[in-house]
C-alpha cells in the first residue's frame, strides 16, 4: 500500500471538510473512514451510505437475537469477555442484551461509520462508554449529517477522493488496520 | 411549374408530418421503455448489493415514468411509477400513483394503494411507540400483500416483533409467537423460494428455536440466493458462524466429520479464510 498516497487523500479530505464544516471536526474521521472503507469494499456505494442515513442505521436486519447468540457474542471476544465478565458470569441477559444492541453493529457487523465514531473507545477497550454514549453521539451525528447532506460540495469533494481511493488497492489490508492508519492521518491533519 | 412546386411542398409536408409523428411516437414509447429498462437495471444492481447504482437507476426510472405519466397518462405509466416509488421508499407518492393507476382502469392498483397507505401508517405507529397497532397492520399485510417491496419490509418487522415477543413472554406464549413467526416465514419462502431474504428470516427463527442445523442450512441458502443489503448479508454470515460453532459443540464426532467436510466446501466457494472468518472480516 502506498501510504503517502493515502496521506494525500486524507489531507485533501480534511482540507475540504474543514472548509465546508469547520465546526464539525469530530465527524471528519468517521466520515472519511466510512467513506474510504465503503469506497474500497463496494466500489462507490459510499455515496448511498453517506446519503441514506435511514437505510444505514436501520438496515432491516433481524435485531431480536436469542440469548445464546448474545452470550456467545460476549464470550467469544476476549476483550468483551473481560469487560463484561460479571454480567456473563451471572448471566445478566437483560443488561447484556442492551449492550449488545449498541456493540453488535460496531464489533459484529463492523459498520465503518459507527466504528470510526467510537474509534477512541474501541482503541482503549472502553466498551461501556460506547454503550453509555451511543444514543447521544449517534443522534448528534445524525443531525449534523442531515445538515451536511444539504451541502452539494460535500459529494463533489468525496467524488474526487473516491477516484483517488479506488486507484490504491486498499482492499488488501484489513478494515481495522485501515481505520488505524486513517485515524492517525486524520488526527495529524486536523492538528495542522 | 406551380403544380410541381405544390407537389414538392406537399411531399415535404408529408415528410415533415411523418418525421414529427415518428419522433413524437418514439419519444412516447421511449419514456415508458426507458422507465422499464431503468427499473429492471435498478433491480439487477440491487440484487448485487450495488445500492448506489440501484438507487440511481430507480431515480432515472422514476423521471422517465413521470414524463410518461405527464404526457400519456395511463394505468401502465402510473403503475410503473408506483413500483419505482416503492423501491425508493416513497410511500405517499406510491400510494398516489396506484390510486391514479386504478382511475385509469388497472383494478388491482386500488388494493395496492391501500396496502402502501397501511404500511405508512404502521411505520408511523412504530416510530411513535404504538407497537401493538403497528403489529396488527404488519400481520395483516404479511398475509395479504403481493407486492415484494412491501413484503420484504413488512415481513422483517413482523418477524422481529414476534421474536421480540417470544423473548419477553412466558414459555408457552413465547412458543406460540415463535410458531407464528415460523409459519409465516415458511409461507413466504414457499411462495417465493428463490428470494434469499425469506430464508434469512427462517434462519433467524430456527436460531431462536435452537435448531442450529436448520438455521445453518437456511442461512447458506440465503447467502447463495442473495440478500438485499450488506448489513443483512453480514448478519447472515455471523449466523452461519454461530451455527457452525454450536454444531461443533453439540454434534457427535461422526456427525461433525460429515458436516465439517461439507461446510469446508462452502467456505472454499465463498473464499473465506476459515469457517469462522468471512472475507469481510479480515484478521
Amino acid at each position: 500500500m502506498n501510504k503517502s498516497a493515502v496521506e494525500k487523500i486524507v489531507e485533501n479530505g480534511v482540507r475540504f471538510l474543514s472548509e465546508l464544516f469547520p465546526q464539525k471536526t469530530y465527524l471528519y474521521f468517521p466520515l472519511l473512514s466510512a467513506f474510504i472503507v465503503w469506497a474500497v469494499r463496494r466500489n462507490r456505494e459510499w455515496k448511498e451510505k453517506i446519503l441514506s442515513w435511514k437505510v444505514w442505521l436501520h438496515p432491516g436486519f433481524v435485531e431480536a437475537k436469542p440469548d445464546e447468540f448474545i452470550l456467545d457474542f460476549f464470550k467469544r471476544s476476549q476483550a468483551l469477555n473481560k469487560a463484561y465478565q460479571d454480567e456473563i458470569k451471572k448471566a445478566k441477559i437483560k443488561s447484556l442484551r442492551m449492550a449488545f444492541g449498541r456493540l453488535y453493529p460496531i464489533l459484529g457487523l463492523e459498520d465503518p461509520f459507527l466504528s470510526a465514531l467510537f474509534a477512541q473507545e474501541l482503541e482503549s477497550g472502553d466498551y461501556r462508554k460506547i454503550v453509555k454514549d451511543f444514543e447521544e453521539r449517534v443522534s448528534r451525528a445524525k443531525k449534523d449529517i442531515e445538515s451536511m447532506k444539504r451541502e452539494k460540495r460535500l459529494l463533489e469533494g468525496l467524488n474526487t477522493l473516491a477516484d483517488e481511493v479506488l486507484s490504491l488497492h486498499l482492499d488488501l489490508i484489513s478494515q481495522a488496520n485501515l481505520r488505524k492508519i486513517l485515524a492517525d492521518l486524520v488526527k495529524k491533519h486536523i492538528k495542522k | 411549374m406551380t403544380d410541381k412546386y405544390l407537389l414538392s411542398i406537399r411531399k415535404k409536408s408529408f415528410f415533415l408530418i411523418f418525421l414529427f409523428s415518428f419522433l413524437f411516437l418514439s419519444a412516447c414509447v421511449s419514456h415508458l421503455k426507458e422507465a422499464k429498462y431503468y427499473y429492471a437495471q435498478g433491480q439487477k444492481f440491487s440484487r448485487s448489493y450495488q445500492t448506489e447504482k440501484a438507487v440511481s437507476s430507480f431515480k432515472r426510472a422514476l423521471r422517465e415514468a413521470e414524463l410518461e405519466a405527464e404526457k400519456h397518462a395511463s394505468a401502465q405509466a402510473y403503475m410503473l411509477k408506483g413500483m419505482v416509488e416503492l423501491e425508493l421508499e416513497l410511500w405517499e407518492e406510491a400510494e398516489e400513483s396506484f390510486v391514479e393507476a386504478f382511475s385509469y382502469g388497472f383494478e388491482k392498483a386500488e388494493a395496492w394503494a391501500e396496502e402502501v397507505s397501511l404500511l405508512g401508517l404502521a411505520l408511523s405507529f412504530q416510530e411513535l411507540g404504538l407497537e401493538d397497532s403497528a403489529f396488527k397492520i404488519y400481520a395483516y399485510l404479511v398475509n395479504k400483500s403481493k407486492l415484494k417491496g412491501i413484503l420484504q419490509l413488512v415481513s422483517q418487522r413482523y418477524t422481529d416483533m414476534l421474536l421480540e415477543r417470544a423473548l419477553h413472554k412466558k414459555a408457552k406464549e413465547g412458543e406460540k409467537s415463535l410458531a407464528q413467526a415460523l409459519k409465516s416465514a415458511q409461507k413466504l419462502a414457499n411462495n417465493d423460494l428463490s428470494y434469499g431474504f425469506y430464508h434469512y428470516l427462517l434462519s433467524q427463527i430456527y436460531s431462536h428455536l435452537s435448531e442450529h442445523k436448520n438455521s445453518f442450512e437456511e442461512a447458506v441458502m440465503a447467502k447463495e440466493l442473495g440478500l438485499p443489503t450488506e448489513k443483512i448479508f453480514r448478519d447472515n454470515d455471523l449466523q452461519i458462524i454461530f451455527c457452525y460453532q454450536k454444531l461443533k459443540e453439540n454434534m457427535s464426532s461422526e456427525e461433525w466429520e460429515k458436516f465439517h467436510s461439507s461446510c469446508l466446501r462452502w467456505v472454499k466457494k465463498w473464499n473465506w479464510q476459515d469457517p469462522e472468518t468471512p472475507g469481510w472480516k479480515k484478521r
